[in-house]
């Protein structure tokens, strides 16, 4: 089986496709409109069926999503040997939702990409669109557009768009606001938060699933009363469980239907995980999260 | 749960800044409680059974006692409430003196805190479940690591108290730094006479199994059932053969290799037994200097051997052993003395290190005894001796005191003045550091009885002047610059952790300070044993020692491992992690954590892979639970939802 993207249910809205034989290879396509990341497929998709002895299962990753990748196979969740991956260098994905919410387009016909422009055709006429007017938050500040690890590249490697200098640009914008600025902005932002666990199920690294203390309440650190406390506590668990081995893939930010930035938060401790302990998630299959070693000599605390 | 609660007034020592009796009357509020009660001393024997006679009489199911830390009497009244039939873990102590009464005059907000340190105590009672040990069979064999005589020592003390002990020792010979030493202060007597017969007694002993020139490569396992893996460095000379004639290495004709025993102060064959006493007293090949390896021929040795014992195709060979308890005794090494640049250590012959002065010194030394400068052999008139080189000083990294430096130069000062009656010997010092039985009045004798000028200040620099050495310096006593020409200048290196000794702590899962000696698991209490149980510590390794220290501390680890193995069983100790299976996901991150390799995984009769603590193993760090995401791993006794508990009342 190869996983890959597919026209969804209009042309604005890719969705995840799982190709099974030959006759499907006419479904895949590849534009900034395939925003999925589908490595968590692999990990904990009831789709994907056990492998086979000696079979592989074929993937297609974007730079972002070949991290996640990576950081799968460090922790041994995934075999590489078990993958086929179709590397393919990507200029960016859009914000379809700030697409759909700025234009007020419906009724979509069909959608096209001209050079650095995207066309849209409804009932009435076609818009165009500058690309990059549109790219999501974590393409912007993308620095790994190329697959870190891949058995095939479809395109020729791309220049990244950020230097590592400015990877945390976001983060530190937001910290150049004033403390309490900062807690009216992230009381805000949370107190939208219904706890549908969106993020949670969309990302990639997030293994525990139906497990998950947020709903075993077994330790009891949540209860399922809904307060701004308790939607504090399970970001911050989020994050936590996520500290070091977060590939910024953003698919937790993309997926909140309360538009939450809460990628951000991620963002922040990987800051830290990079300028205390020299480490960036999911770059080197070899490596170990520091936060997954124990290594009294740790360098940097 | 019916709970009842004892405040103890500990006399005035809590009582005086705390009002005991609002704080029992308040703890009847707490969810639970039934009973709670203000007691004079509650770790008396009446106090004792005040508890049980209130467990049988209440029907209590878990008791709390407010009172000292709970270091000392946590034990005290576990037994208790245990001996009233309660499990001993339904029992918690909330620190109301060490916390509360001791550190503060202000009795309404001590009382307040000591209510609150109640109220969390009850709180996380009610999480509390009965916990039992279950119990390992102990493997009565001893590995000993390091064969120095602190080794020696404890390995001797197992072997009489009839054990089985397995020695390993990275040199060829066994004997330490002491084999190196020429007399010991503070009584002068040869150290390898009496290091001698302890070292013969253990080729001697049938329940000693010795490697020599091997290291231990890994451990596994836990206390009662370690497995070790050693690694026997090939010699190429085999030594169920060789009887250490010594034929080979009086014909070797490569002379140039080096000779650690002395120091480097003289070089050794290519083929060396490293001393007459060495113990097993067997040739080994340095193949970076023999001619058969580094040229393709020769062939002296193999040919002279009268029992055919050289071997040039020898490999390392990795032996298995099964141990219950393990001695760390692997000793110390001397600092690099050559960081101290404006001394000239390592440049100039004839500055050199402590250790290379008692070979100087040792009749079957470079010299045989005399006292020559290494630099063109003649007597020395005058000699000059530092202290503090590598010692006490932040700059260079050892701010600790070496603790043997100051009796070591006031040996060799009077050692020196027996050889050389007509010399003049100076010590530079900073302080006299010596408080040992006799040790005082050692130094005292060398400086009146036999006229070693004392000197109290730093030496600046050393540089030669002709074929002298110029020591310049202060006097801070008199406030005065010194000179002092030498012919010969001892440095008296410090101590500092042995090569590799991190390596070998990682293999063993012990700590180590920031300076590489063994974490003793408290230092006064437990100045023996390390936190991972069944391995313990003995001699330099665990700290600068002299002789009768080393001596000592393994002769007690000796007997802490007689002790351990005087039960058939061990009884574990149930406040380790445990797995709940239903929500375990099997991501192993706890395996990647565990200090302790406590924690394997197994598969599920559906295929599913889950986390598996080894009990015995387990030492309780609660760093698996930490990384847990679904927090399935709970470390018994303290678990999150005690914790929680504890915080949920405490942020109420
Ligand atoms: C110059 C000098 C003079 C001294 N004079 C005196 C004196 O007069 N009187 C006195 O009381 N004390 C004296 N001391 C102190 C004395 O040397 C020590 O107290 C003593 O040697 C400590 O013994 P030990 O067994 O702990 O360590 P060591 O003697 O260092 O023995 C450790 C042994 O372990 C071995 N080893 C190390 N690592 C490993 C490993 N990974 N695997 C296997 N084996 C290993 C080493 O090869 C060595 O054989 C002197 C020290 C110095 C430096
Ligand atoms: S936390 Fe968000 S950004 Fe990080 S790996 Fe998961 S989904 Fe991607
Ligand atoms: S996806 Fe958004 S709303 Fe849903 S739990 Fe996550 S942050 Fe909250
Ligand atoms: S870390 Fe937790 S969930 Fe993962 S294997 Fe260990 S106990 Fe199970
Ligand atoms: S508490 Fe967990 S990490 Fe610590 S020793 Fe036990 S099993 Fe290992």
């Amino acid at each position: 089986m190869v996983i890959g993207w597919g026209t969804g249910y209009d042309p604005l809205h890719v969705t995840p496709v799982f190709l099974r034989g030959l006759e499907d290879v006419s479904r895949l396509i590849w534009n900034p409109l395939c925003v999925q990341n589908l490595t968590g497929y692999l990990v904990k998709g009831a789709l994907t069926p056990p492998l086979e002895e000696g079979k592989k299962i074929g993937i297609c990753v974007r730079g972002c999503d070949s991290r996640s990748l990576v950081a799968l196979i460090q922790e041994k969740l995934l075999s590489r040997e078990s993958l086929h991956i179709f590397g393919i260098p990507c200029r960016g994905t859009l914000d379809v939702r700030r697409l759909m919410n700025e234009s007020g387009l419906s009724q979509i016909r069909s959608v096209t990409i001209q050079g650095d422009h995207l066309v849209v055709q409804n009932d009435e006429e076609a818009h165009r669109f500058p690309l990059e007017r549109f790219l999501a938050r974590r393409c912007l500040r993308c620095r790994h557009p190329n697959p870190v690890i891949y058995d095939e590249l479809v395109y020729q490697p791309i220049t990244p768009r950020t230097a590592p200098e400015d990877a945390y640009r976001d983060v530190e914008a937001m910290e150049a606001r004033s403390l309490q600025e900062r807690h009216l902005f992230w009381s805000s932002e949370l107190d939208r938060c219904i706890r549908c666990y969106a993020c949670r199920n969309a990302c990639p690294l997030c293994i525990c699933q139906d497990r998950c203390i947020a709903e075993t309440r077994e330790p009891r650190w949540l209860t399922q009363r809904v307060n701004l406390p308790e939607k504090f506590l399970y970001h911050f668990i989020h994050a936590l469980h996520l500290a070091g081995r977060c590939t910024e893939c953003g698919e937790c930010e993309r997926v909140c239907p309360m538009e939450i930035p809460v990628t951000l938060i991620k963002e922040k401790l990987n800051q830290i995980t990079r300028d205390l302990l020299h480490y960036e998630a999911g770059l080197d299959p070899e490596a170990l999260p520091p936060l997954l070693t124990y290594n009294p000599n740790e360098a940097g605390i | 749960m019916r709970i009842g609660v004892f405040v103890c007034q500990c006399g005035t020592n809590i009582a005086g800044t705390v009002d005991t009796e609002a704080v029992a009357r308040r703890a009847m509020e707490y969810a639970d409680v039934v009973y709670a009660t203000s007691y004079v001393y509650t770790c008396s024997e009446p106090g004792q059974q005040e508890i049980q006679r209130r467990i049988k009489e209440m029907n209590l199911q878990g008791v709390v006692v407010a009172a000292c830390s709970p270091r000392m009497h946590e034990p005290t009244f576990r037994r208790a409430v245990e001996r009233a039939g309660l499990n001993r873990y339904m029992f918690e102590m909330a620190n109301i003196r060490e916390h509360v009464s001791w550190i503060s005059t202000d009795k309404e907000a001590n009382t307040r805190k000591a209510m609150e340190l109640v109220h969390m105590a009850v709180a996380k009672l009610r999480f509390n479940q009965p916990l039992f040990s279950s119990k390992v069979p102990i493997n009565k064999r001893v590995l000993i690591i390091g064969a120095g005589v602190a080794g020696i020592q404890a390995a001797l003390d197992c072997s009489d108290g009839g054990l089985d002990v397995v020695l390993v020792e990275k040199n060829p010979s066994i004997g330490g730094k002491m084999a190196q030493l020429d007399k010991t202060f503070p009584t002068i007597d040869c150290s390898s006479c009496i290091l001698g017969p302890k070292m013969v007694d253990i080729s001697q002993k049938e329940n000693v199994t010795l490697h020599a020139c091997s290291e231990v490569e890994s451990v596994s396992g836990y206390v009662g059932n370690f497995k070790v893996q050693i690694r026997k460095k090939a010699t190429y000379v085999n030594w169920n053969a060789c009887t250490g004639c010594g034929e080979c290495v009086r014909k070797c004709p490569s002379r140039k290799a080096p000779d650690p025993f002395n120091e480097h102060l003289a070089t050794a064959r290519a083929i060396n037994i490293p001393f007459p006493q060495a113990i097993p007293k067997k040739a080994a090949i340095n193949r970076d200097y023999c001619l058969h390896f580094t040229k393709g021929k020769c062939g002296v040795c193999k040919k002279i051997c009268p029992v055919n014992a050289i071997d040039y195709d020898m490999q390392d060979e990795l032996v298995s052993e099964e141990v219950g308890a393990i001695i760390v005794a692997t000793g110390f090494d001397l600092f690099d003395h050559s960081v101290y640049g404006e001394y000239g250590g390592g440049r100039y012959p004839d500055v050199i290190s402590g250790l290379q002065y008692e070979r100087i010194l040792s009749a079957s030394g470079p010299f045989g005894g005399h006292i020559r400068r290494p630099s063109n052999g003649r007597e020395p008139r005058d000699i000059v001796f530092i202290a503090c080189v590598g010692s006490r000083d932040a700059s260079v990294g050892r701010p600790y005191c070496s603790g043997v430096c100051c009796m070591y130069i006031a040996k060799q000062a009077i050692l020196t003045r027996d050889h050389l009656p007509d010399s003049n010997c100076y010590v530079f010092y900073m302080d006299i550091r010596s408080p040992g039985k006799n040790y005082d009045e050692f130094v005292r004798r060398a400086q009146e009885e036999y006229g070693v000028q004392y000197i109290r200040g730093r030496v600046g620099k050393i540089y030669p002047r002709g074929d002298r050495m110029v020591v310049q310096g202060a006097d801070t006593l008199l406030g005065i610059q010194v000179e002092v020409e030498a012919d010969l200048v001892v440095l008296a290196t410090g101590v500092e952790a042995s090569a590799g000794a991190g390596e070998l702590a990682e293999k063993l899962r012990i700590s180590y300070d920031q300076y590489g000696f063994y974490m003793e698991s408290h230092p006064k209490l437990r100045p023996v044993e390390t936190n991972t149980a069944g391995v313990f510590l003995a001699g330099a390794c665990q700290g600068p020692k002299d002789i009768p220290a080393s001596v000592a501390q393994g002769s007690a680890a000796a007997a802490k491992v007689q002790a351990l193995f005087a039960r058939d069983a061990i009884e574990t100790d149930p406040q380790v992690a445990l797995v709940n299976e239903r929500t375990c996901v099997g991501c192993l991150k706890c395996i990647m954590v565990c200090p302790f390799g406590a924690i394997q995984s197994k598969t599920l009769r559906d295929g599913s892979i889950k986390a598996e603590v080894l009990a015995s193993v387990c030492q309780g760090c609660g760093l698996c639970n930490a990384t847990c995401p679904p927090k399935a791993i709970q470390l018994q006794h303290a678990t999150d939802n005690q914790i929680l508990a504890e915080l949920n009342i405490l942020c109420a």
